[in-house]
């Protein structure tokens, strides 16, 4: 059976109108999203009540997280000074906008779903806050994937799609003990495992102004990354309306962020 | 170049760093000393151990401290770590347990303990209580090599000195790859990763302590003999 996984909404209504449609035509029936429903866009609400709508199972992503919280991560992901001051303009924008009900629903989202050997996370299994970048050393990648006790690991977080496949691994060590006899030597068969990032909905990073999201067959493991089409001058008209920065209406137009990639995507935030 | 004596585990013992202190002065070539953590626990009372790490005799070698777990539980029950909650306290016997901790310290010292770093990064080495995740990770010469790869990895360092097991070994990855297969709408590409030469070392604790040489890359497993012990209460 296909599936689709959806992430990153990011409060744009016609980047997931047009994504449900697309979802709609291939005649899928079950949608995961891996949260960050509210941020940077201008319809937190609309996109908010939409998921629950479609009862759309969700994982909650680190805006999502934010919202309920309060803005008490360690704000490594922002590279610069300007970069962090748009977040928070952006962050209590929202959080104004957001009716007590959708703060609510925000609050009632888990950190992860899973699927018999599927996992469905925002960031990584250790934090919505973590990327997992597709160049993102191998050896670590896996131990994310199979540390979770997960054979695929769907992500988002990062904006970017991929499909990333972890195979053929083996690690040899040689371990000497306490009596400083002599080493035993071990090697260790490592399990293929599978990364699925499903992009962006609402604010894609991978080079198009195109709404992503990605397939995944459970009979063939088979998935595929789904480019969609949508009105970006009517989002963008409504961020500046809005008066959220212009600076968020113009690289969605563009299809790619300068500003707000973390600079050192394996930090990992320590609240 | 100049050893490292490498020690952790002291619960408070003055006793026990003296005598750590004396076999080091016996061993040729150690000149610093990294206690990684663990200086106090529930089991007595602490402040002289401490007032004697803060002021060292006449003599001494110059400990150079972080903090173990059993100072993260300290400092987290005294709010020094927002609102979390110690993970002693989740035991049955949490709340006497904390309490004992509270009184084995005296108040001047908090804030000392509150100031020790987490892990020490010296030349192409970290040194740390648990591992580069956690404070309470204990890395073992079990623990799955993924998993200390990952440890090594997260800090970008050739050898992780951990205490939090325990244990005294030394665990060196010495080969292997990873094929990683990454599509993405531009494409696809394919590249082998090789598992670098790294070591994970656990410097044992309490009267087992390491010496390790970065020129030589040497270490070397030591133990001292304990002329008196307390039982601990079962939180290691």
């Amino acid at each position: 059976m296909a599936h689709a996984v959806i992430s990153c909404l990011h409060a744009n209504l016609a980047a997931f109108e047009a994504v449900l449609d697309d979802i709609d035509q291939q005649g899928i029936t079950t949608i995961t999203c891996l949260g960050d429903l509210v941020g940077y866009g201008p319809q937190p609400n609309e996109v908010v009540e939409l998921v629950q709508q479609r009862a759309i199972p969700t994982c909650q992503g680190c805006w999502d997280e934010d919202i309920i919280d309060g803005l008490n991560a360690c704000e490594c992901s922002y590279p610069s000074q300007l970069a962090e001051r748009r977040g928070h303009q952006a962050h209590h924008w929202t959080a104004d906008r957001l009716t007590d009900n959708n703060k609510a629903f925000l609050a009632t989202l888990p950190i992860t779903l899973r699927r018999d050997k599927l996992l469905f996370v925002h960031g990584s299994p250790n934090s919505q806050h973590e990327y997992l970048l597709p160049d993102m050393n191998a050896f670590a990648a896996l131990e994310r994937v199979e540390t979770a006790g997960a054979e695929t690991l769907f992500c988002g977080h990062t904006h970017q799609p991929y499909v990333r496949e972890l195979s053929g691994g083996s690690i040899r060590v040689s371990v000497q003990q306490h009596g400083n006899g002599p080493a035993t030597e071990q090697e260790m068969t490592l399990p293929m495992r599978r990364i699925v990032n499903a992009g962006s909905v609402g604010e894609p990073r991978h080079g198009t102004t195109k709404a992503t999201y990605v397939v995944h067959d459970d009979n063939t493991g088979n998935v595929s990354i789904r480019e969609v089409d949508y009105d970006v001058a009517k989002t963008c008209r409504a961020i500046v309306e809005a008066g959220l920065p212009d600076v968020f209406a113009w690289r969605l137009s563009h299809g790619f962020e300068y500003a707000e990639r973390a600079e050192d995507a394996s930090h990992v935030c320590e609240r | 170049m100049e050893r490292w004596a490498l020690v952790s585990g002291l619960r408070g013992d003055l006793d026990l760093y003296e005598q750590i202190q004396a076999d080091i002065k016996k061993q040729r070539g150690a000149a610093h000393l990294f206690v990684l953590g663990d200086m106090i626990s529930p089991d007595r009372n602490c402040d002289a151990l401490l007032t004697r790490l803060r002021r060292p005799k006449r003599g001494d070698l110059q400990p150079n401290c972080i903090y173990g777990w059993w100072e993260e539980q300290l400092l987290v029950d005294y709010g020094y770590r927002g609102d979390q909650k110690a993970e002693v306290r989740s035991d049955p016997d949490g709340a006497t347990t904390m309490h004992q901790l509270r009184e084995a310290v005296s108040q001047e010292h908090i804030n000392w303990l509150a100031s020790l770093q987490f892990g020490f990064i010296e030349l192409d080495c970290g040194l740390i209580h648990g591992s580069s995740a956690d404070v309470g990770d204990p890395l073992k010469e079990t623990t799955s090599p993924l998993i200390l790869l990952d440890r090594l990895t997260r800090l970008d360092v050739n050898r992780l000195f951990t205490a939090r097991s325990g244990q005294q070994f030394r665990l060196q990855l010495t080969g292997g790859q990873i094929q990683s297969k990454v599509k993405d709408p531009t494409g696809e590409q394919q590249r082998e990763q090789a598992v670098p030469k790294r070591s994970v070392i656990g410097i044992g604790s309490g009267e087992k302590y390491t010496l390790y040489d970065p020129a030589s890359d040497r270490v070397e497993f030591l133990s001292v003999a304990v002329r008196s012990r307390l039982s601990n209460l079962g939180f290691g």
